[in-house]
């Protein structure tokens, strides 16, 4: 699929056709025709080198010696011992519970993401009445902070809550977010609650793309509102859809705030903890941040791993 | 675009890496020094402090403050609370680490003192001359059990909230229980008594410690209770966990009968159990009372151990003060550590807010408070019995290690307590043993 | 598909919006079902925020059904005062406002540039660019942290300083693909024309690039705004001085630490929660129109 704009060159091959930018004579761009582009992108660059590039890089050198913070002035022995802190963090019963537990909540999150967005961003496409209020409706838990809201369901699902209270007999117990079955996937219905306004956004946009006309030949056969849906709402926002699922995914993976919140830390018996929180607990609370750097690296080379094979399956062939 | 797409991305991230890696070994770890330690420890000047951000406290400090700047014009002293964060430990490490500690902190917590002397965060009191010297005369012998493993002191135990087990009159009237003389006295009557309380109808919950896992909660229910039954032992002592004996198996054992029958709740209360009246015991110190004043009609009683005990230990909960290496003007900074635990200062400090200096023969020193105090008086005769958090390597670790095997095997019950006491030991003595 | 649009003035936004608005009239109507669905999906999303309210303004918490609407008796709206009290909602506000708006700053007359040139200049090493721009999004914060505290703070002395503060979040990468995705949009044969002309490249930037663009703009705004609105590890580490913390930090801290001694304890923290989530609230519903806008759906295609 062709864009508009697009030249398709992907890679840093200069353009050797057309004329220059003063429409001067061709002449061999060795920066490329609008070698004026690399300034504008200077400070971009500069910045991911500077607060992403460095730190990541430190990052990789802290999870390769045996290192703590020191206050400054102060010499320690800092030894490579190349991928021991790798080891240790693998084969740590809490750091592997803790990615079942992150798969467990991708799991749950993802295709309930995917899901409920495309067909909320169907129906609020479709709405007239009472459009806007319905619109801000879904998007108001996703501009509000973690810390704030929640207070709220704890609030609402803690024993004598309100959930508990409708539930009446079928409540479970032990409650929600001290049940070790429940736990996680509670968390996943609080975090797919709070960032569905988003990836509806996202599908609600890429909706308006599709053009009418399809609706209407596709009513004209006789297909009702489900086959329109399957037929052509669905792999018309295929780009979407894999926007969708790579985003919630990441976002998913580094979890950290939400079961830190709403489970007090690990949860009951770690079967909340994320990969993150074992991070933060072991580098920032036990002053472990080598072991902490360790976790992080394999967590970031998991997560492009998923989302590599995922971009594969979702897209399919396209583009 | 895709094909193209991810070898940009791959090729960026090597790229990055690298780069990233190569400059941070180049400039990173960066330790210049800054030597010239020695004549820091006699200069004179402002200093920074930060004390606790409790409103009593907050209060004494800034009287404290304002007392010694009026007499100092030349070494003023600028205090603030402590930035707040769910603990203080990583609020002080983090500032070490960056280099903008303030000199003195009132809220150091002994079980964060090996990590930031690991750091090269503390300045060891024993280098001012009468360093040492201070801190026997007031506290006494309960001072060594702020000594670090090299031998040196880098804390001044400042106050103790030794940990009691409190109780709501008014719930336990409720219940049919006798509450001015309740029967406390042994764990098993403990047990007995959260079984009335909770069969009566009169609480829901007999008693309700976090149920959290942050590695400081064992303090609130396992320590205080182990410290009774062993009569003052430390978690670890000379690099060896202790607690998996019969005495701290049955300390265990005792709260996971509460849990089990309901008697204590798994999930975390929002808010102070106790002083909302959702709980008929409770676990604390001190300074609680005031949280306490006007909303329970409460009463206290010494942690019982197995069996009756005239003299029981318990739990210090003690913050104590210490001096950071950022320090510029140590002189002046030790010159106030010893204003601020004067006689005059502790006895402000006892007065207004209840927490009990570290200092020997209390209730001698303060007698006319204690007369007209008498509830406090039970604290400060048990604030010479305390046990502290004992003072080795990886402490934070060492707690978080025992918190996981009693959340697994007390709270939740998914391990017998003999298997995850096991389990912890061994991974305590070995965290003890590192360097 | 449907966006072979011929470039249009900045005028020519409302044009496309009435177009949307005409195609909403052809499509089928929302079934009553539906409808009613929808409704109750709406429902369920904003009823802890109607609790929250709620209970900001309870005097004493009541977790029962019946807590839910509000009792006359059990109202005061003295929780924000105690929070008021307890830490200064304004200057908190203050701080929150220009952390965030700095990264607004930031985000806007960077990424413009360098989505910009992602999109219609050809340079040397832009694929290398793109690659970084779809990296950081795939590295989780928290691992750099540590090390971006340390340099921060320490090697360059930013600590308690709004620069130090902004700088992590400087520029936005997902409003920077926002960006370029909606500067891919516009034909390159527009941008050659102007080339041919003799234009320069800031120049064609600014006069043409830009105004086809204000939706995204607007759009990368508000995406950017939610970010250091409610980000709390960061300025958390970075400020030790209450003066200089922004909302979400004395929140929290007030949470964690105060709230035990006030007279709600949760109807504060709701009070405060309420205040924190109040201005992202009035900016979305402000701006909610421009959100919707058509051309954003390119930027969802790869």
């Amino acid at each position: 699929m062709t864009r508009p704009g697009s030249t398709g060159a992907p890679l840093q091959v200069s353009n050797l056709e057309g004329k220059g930018p003063k429409g001067q004579r061709k002449r061999p761009a060795l920066l490329g025709a609008q070698p004026l582009g690399l300034l504008f992108s200077a400070p971009y660059v500069l910045y991911v080198l500077g607060v992403l590039a460095f730190p990541l890089g430190y990052a990789v050198y802290i999870s390769l010696h045996q290192f703590y913070f020191t206050a400054p002035g102060v010499q320690v022995d800092r030894p490579f011992v190349g991928l021991d802190n790798y080891v240790t963090v693998l084969s740590d019963p809490q750091v592997q519970r803790s990615f079942i537990n992150i798969g467990i909540f991708l799991v749950i999150n993802v295709p309930l993401t995917v899901g409920l967005s495309l067909v909320l961003a169907n129906a609020l496409n479709r709405v007239q009445k009472l459009r806007t209020f319905f619109r801000v409706s879904y998007y108001v838990p996703y501009v509000t902070a973690s810390v704030a809201v929640v207070g709220v369901w704890l609030f609402l699902f803690q024993q004598n809550g309100l959930v508990n209270s409708l539930l009446g007999p079928l409540a479970p117990s032990p409650s929600w977010l001290v049940n070790s079955w429940l736990a996680m996937p509670t968390v996943a219905l609080y975090v797919t609650w709070k960032q569905l306004g988003f990836f509806i956004l996202l599908y609600l946009a890429a909706l308006q793309n599709i053009p009418d006309e399809l609706y209407e030949s596709a009513s004209v056969d006789g297909g009702n509102k489900w086959i329109q849906f399957w037929n052509i709402t669905v792999p018309g926002v295929r780009s979407a859809s894999v926007l969708v699922t790579l985003l919630a995914t990441i976002t998913g993976a580094n979890l950290f705030t939400e079961p830190y919140l709403l489970t007090g830390g690990g949860g009951p018996d770690g079967a909340s903890a994320s990969p993150v929180f074992l991070m933060y607990q072991k580098g920032i609370l036990q002053g472990n941040p080598d072991v902490a750097a360790a976790l992080g690296v394999v967590l970031v080379i998991g997560v492009l791993l998923v989302t590599l094979i995922q971009k594969r399956l979702v897209g399919g062939k396209e583009d | 675009m895709k094909r193209g797409k991810n070898h940009a991305r791959i090729l960026s991230i090597a790229a990055m890496a690298v780069l990233g890696t190569t400059l941070a070994a180049c400039g990173g770890g960066g330790a210049t020094g800054t030597g010239g330690a020695g004549s820091a420890t006699t200069a004179k000047g402002p200093i920074k402090i930060w004390y606790s951000n409790n409103a009593a406290e907050v209060k004494w400090g800034k009287d404290m403050v304002a007392a010694w700047n009026s007499a100092h014009p030349d070494e003023q002293i600028d205090g603030q609370e402590i930035p707040a964060g769910k603990s203080s430990e990583e609020v002080i490490g983090a500032a070490i680490t960056a280099g903008n500690a303030p000199c003195l902190v009132f809220n150091t917590s002994p079980a964060a003192v090996p990590q930031f002397q690991k750091q090269g965060g503390l300045v060891p009191l024993d280098s001012f001359p009468d360093g040492a010297q201070y801190i026997k005369d007031r506290t006494g012998d309960l001072a060594d059990q702020y000594k670090s493993s090299d031998g040196k002191t880098y804390q001044l135990p400042w106050k103790s909230n030794p940990v009691v087990l409190f109780y709501n009159k008014d719930l336990f009237k409720k219940a049919g229980l006798d509450s001015e003389n309740p029967k406390l006295s042994t764990q098993s009557e403990v047990l007995d008594t959260a079984r009335s309380l909770v069969k009566s109808g009169a609480v829901q919950t007999a008693i309700w410690p976090s149920p959290s896992s942050d590695f400081y909660q064992p303090w609130f229910d396992f320590y205080p209770f182990y410290a009774a039954s062993s009569q003052g032992s430390q978690l670890v002592k000379d690099g060896k966990s202790t607690f998996n004996d019969d005495q701290g198996k049955q300390v265990a054992t005792m709260f996971q009968t509460l849990y089990k029958e309901k008697l204590a709740s798994a999930e975390a209360y929002q808010g102070d159990s106790f002083a909302e009246g959702k709980s008929a015991m409770a676990l604390a110190g001190p300074w609680a009372i005031a949280a306490y004043k006007d909303k329970v009609n409460w009463g206290a009683v010494p942690v019982p151990g197995p069996q009756k005990q005239d003299k029981s230990y318990t739990f210090s909960d003690a913050k104590n003060v210490a001096m950071y290496s950022a320090c510029k003007n140590q002189g002046t900074a030790w010159d106030v550590m010893k204003f601020a635990t004067s006689q005059d200062e502790d006895g402000k400090l006892l007065t207004e807010t209840g927490q009990m200096p570290m200092r020997k023969n209390l209730t001698t020193t303060y007698s006319d408070y204690f007369a007209k105090n008498p509830a406090y008086t039970q604290f400060a005769d048990q604030a010479s019995r305390t046990v502290e958090v004992p003072n080795v390597s990886n402490s934070v670790q060492i707690w978080q290690t025992f918190r996981d095997a009693w959340s697994k095997s007390v709270i939740f019950g998914n391990q017998s307590i003999d298997d995850a006491f096991k389990g912890a030991s061994d991974k305590i003595d070995q965290l003890a043993g590192q360097k | 598909m449907a966006l072979d649009n011929v470039p249009r003035t900045a005028a020519g936004e409302p044009a496309q919006a009435k177009q949307n608005e005409a195609s909403v009239e052809k499509r089928a109507h929302l079934g009553v079902g539906s409808f009613i669905l929808l409704a109750l999906g709406a429902f369920v999303f904003l009823f802890p925020f109607y609790y929250m309210f709620i209970g900001s303004l309870q005097t004493s918490p009541d977790t029962s059904v019946a807590g839910a609407f509000p009792n006359p008796a059990n109202l005061t709206p003295e929780n924000y005062a105690n929070i008021n009290g307890s830490i200064n909602l304004l200057t908190g506000l203050a701080n929150s406002g220009i952390f965030t708006g700095g990264v607004i700053l930031g985000t806007v007359v960077f990424g413009i540039l360098v989505g910009y040139a992602l999109a219609q200049m050809q340079f040397r090493g832009r694929g290398v660019v793109f690659g970084m721009l779809l990296l950081v999004q795939m590295v989780p914060f928290q691992l750099l942290l540590i090390p971006l505290y340390v340099m921060i703070v320490r090697d360059y002395g930013l600590a308690d300083n709004y620069l130090g503060m902004i700088l992590p979040f400087a520029i936005n990468s997902t409003a920077v693909f926002v960006f370029r995705q909606y500067f891919l949009q516009l034909p390159s044969t527009l941008f050659e024309a102007a080339r041919i002309d003799g234009a320069s490249e800031l120049r064609i930037l600014w006069q043409i690039a830009i105004p086809l663009v204000r939706p995204a703009i607007v759009t990368a705004i508000l995406l950017t705004f939610i970010g250091p609105w409610n980000e709390f590890l960061w300025p958390f580490l970075v400020t030790k001085d209450a003066a200089m913390q922004p909302l979400a930090v004395s929140l929290a801290n007030y949470i964690s630490n105060v709230a035990a001694t006030a007279a709600n304890p949760f109807g504060a923290i709701l009070a405060g929660a309420c205040v924190l989530a109040a201005p992202a609230v009035a900016l979305f519903i402000f701006f909610q129109r421009q959100f919707i806008s058509t051309n954003i759906g390119s930027s969802v295609k790869g």
